[in-house]
């Protein structure tokens, strides 16, 4: 549910058009840390394309490979790297997703929650717009939370 | 329905108009009504779609993100749309994932099918119609949405449709009422008077009267105008028939004035000449008898027979000077008719007639005859004439056969004498009758040709008519009647007058 939440999200951001990726033609959906997709994943954004661009997944070892990411999902392994993930991407407009507790009160952007059996997400648009990224109101209208402030920090 | 049988044409010009024109506003009424039915499904259908799509595309993140809640504040915004009863929408997968009910106690409807290929579908039913979209999100399908309207504008557009139709209906009625009235006006009213006119000559057989003309110039007028020609004519016609008609009475009279004058001359001078004839012929009778009695011994056998032969002439002629002067007597005599009994007339001639058929072997076969208002002394002329003609032509027959007897032809009593002697050849029955004219030689019956002349005189003078039918050597028979016959007889009749 969640590896097809965040092919979905791509589907609500806008990027800016500097943002070019270095992989030429494709759409990198990137995974940080631990994969808790498994195939899953893959096969959600197989044959997908976005803006004419092919998706692609990604594992990247460390914070600087994520900066040609559009979207990098931040594993809950990395928790307690996460401030020097976030302040390695800077203002890359890279999507940060991510299931840790407080991570869009972190700096992060797309937060995963739970409510019952249900999964819901809280966003941080302030995070987002300092990355140059857009959140469609689509994409507010259903989320938990919508958070408009926030500094990178614990 | 109406029926054109035994209708005046006003009427019948008024129903044509009205059932044509309503004929013509039932279709178009139809016309128009199916055509906005027509259209204003199509307006609903595609203003439900729009509605369907809006709904869809503003509750794409919703069905992506799994939050029912937001597609059903989006639903929510259905509330302005009052005609929208329901709507639901469905995962791809086909389950229920947020709906929209205007009123709470209703239950779910089965959502329809979107044939493969198409991104739409609707149903109208049952005073409602449903409507399923298929919402598509970057080329794939995200949600269907499934909505359904009531079709209460559509029943009140219906409505009001039908009452402006009903409404334009009468008034067109209306219309074509007056119209017709007017039409009535300037076809059927003068067509009405012609008729009346037509009734009106043929009843009273006026032919001074003449339709009215309304100074129009159409098949109309034309139709009067001839009508009023042919009138002028027929009176035309009928002044010069009139006319003809009094010049040729004027002309008979005349004519018939002058033949009766001629007629009266006529038989003044054969009696005057038949009177003055007999002195001279007495004279040569006496004189030649007394030769023939004094001088009897002196003459040679050969005078003596010159003198007999002018004896003989003296004698025949005097007969036929009695005869004409007899014919020229009933022409100027007046007829005395009496109620006369023939039978009594038949017996006084048949004793009159005895010296004749003594001596022969004659078969009377005398009927019963009634009695007639004639004049009894002609009538016994005209008996005698006919019996002895009888007695004289069978006179050869070993048994005569004479039958006297009346019948009744075509409502007039006739009385026929028949006999079965010498007979005539028909081809000459036209002469008959004539004076002077005999059909037998005088050496085979002696005679002086005037006595069927006389009794057609005397007949005709009663106004009766006498005719014969006979064959040769198969006897004659001769009927007459005191009354003119149907007008084949006149005829016959007058072929032998012509004869």
């Amino acid at each position: 549910m969640k590896a097809t939440y965040l092919y979905n999200f791509s589907r609500f951001v806008e990027w800016p058009a500097k943002a070019a990726p270095a992989q030429g033609d494709s759409f990198a959906i990137c995974v940080l840390g631990e994969d808790p997709f498994g195939p899953a994943l893959k096969a959600t954004v197989e044959h997908e394309t976005i803006a004419g661009k092919s998706v692609v997944t990604r594992q990247v070892p460390a914070p600087q490979d994520a900066v040609n990411c559009r979207v990098l999902f931040i594993s809950a392994s990395e928790d307690k790297r996460l401030k020097e993930i976030l302040t390695n991407l800077g203002t890359s407009s890279v999507l940060t997703v991510s299931d840790l507790p407080r991570f869009t009160q972190r700096g992060g952007m797309v937060q995963f929650v739970l409510e019952g059996n249900r999964v819901r997400f809280e966003v941080n648009t302030a995070t987002a717009e300092r990355a140059g990224l857009t959140l469609s109101s689509e994409l507010l209208k259903v989320a938990l939370n919508v958070r408009k402030s926030g500094q990178i920090g614990d | 329905m109406f029926s054109f049988q035994d209708c005046s044409i006003p009427k019948r010009l008024t129903r044509m108009n009205m059932l044509v024109s309503g004929t013509a506003l039932l279709l178009a009424s139809a016309g128009f009504f199916v055509y906005d039915l027509y259209n204003f499904r199509a307006g609903i259908v595609l203003n439900l779609g729009i509605q369907a799509q809006i709904i869809g595309s503003n509750s794409i993140s919703a069905v992506l993100f799994d939050d029912p809640h937001s597609a059903e504040i989006t639903l929510s915004a259905l509330q302005a749309a009052p005609r929208v009863m329901s709507a639901e929408i469905y995962t791809p997968d086909g389950q229920p994932f947020a709906e929209y009910r205007r009123d709470r106690g209703e239950s779910r409807a089965p959502p329809l099918k979107i044939p493969s290929g198409e991104t739409q579908a609707y149903r109208f039913q049952s005073g409602e119609v449903g409507l399923v979209r298929l919402i598509v999100f970057h080329g794939k399908p995200v949600a269907t949405v499934y909505m359904r309207s009531g079709l209460g504008a559509m029943h009140e557009r219906q409505r009001s449709f039908a009452l402006i139709v009903a409404t334009v209906f009468l008034m067109s009625l209306l219309a074509a009422a007056w119209m017709s009235s007017v039409a009535r006006q300037s076809i059927a009213e003068p067509i009405v008077r012609l008729a009346k006119t037509a009734q009106i000559v043929l009843g009273e057989k006026d032919y001074s009267v003449r339709a009215p003309v309304n100074g129009e110039r159409n098949e109309i007028a034309v139709l009067i105008a001839s009508f009023n020609e042919m009138l002028a004519q027929i009176q035309e016609r009928d002044a010069a028939l009139g006319e003809a008609h009094n010049r040729l009475e004027q002309q008979v009279q005349e004519r018939t004035a002058q033949l009766k004058a001629a007629n009266a001359d006529l038989e003044a001078f054969s009696y005057s000449v038949s009177h003055d004839l007999r002195a001279p012929l007495r004279h040569i009778g006496a004189f030649s008898q007394i030769l023939s009695e004094e001088y009897d011994s002196k003459m040679e056998p050969g005078a003596r027979q010159h003198l007999n032969r002018i004896l003989a002439g003296v004698k025949h002629m005097s007969r036929l000077i009695d005869d004409m002067l007899k014919m020229a007597q009933i022409g100027r005599k007046e007829l005395v008719r009496v109620t006369t009994d023939l039978n009594f007339l038949l017996r006084e001639v048949l004793v009159d007639l005895q010296p004749e058929s003594g001596g022969r072997q004659i078969d009377w076969r005398i009927g019963n005859l009634s009695s007639a208002d004639c004049d009894a002394g002609l009538v016994r002329q005209v008996l005698m004439n006919l019996l002895s003609n009888a007695l004289k032509y069978s006179r050869r027959r070993e048994i005569a056969v004479i039958e006297v007897g009346q019948v009744q032809q075509e409502g007039v009593s006739v009385i026929f004498v028949r006999d079965n002697g010498a007979g005539f050849d028909e081809r000459y029955a036209h002469k008959l009758f004539g004076a002077f004219q005999r059909l037998h030689r005088a050496e085979d019956f002696e005679g002086t040709g005037v006595g069927l002349s006389t009794v057609q005189r005397i007949i005709r003078k009663h106004g009766g008519e006498i005719w014969a039918k006979g064959e040769v050597d198969k006897g004659a028979t001769f009927f007459f009647s005191f009354a003119a016959k149907g007008q084949d007889r006149v005829h016959t009749n007058k072929a032998m007058a012509g004869g």
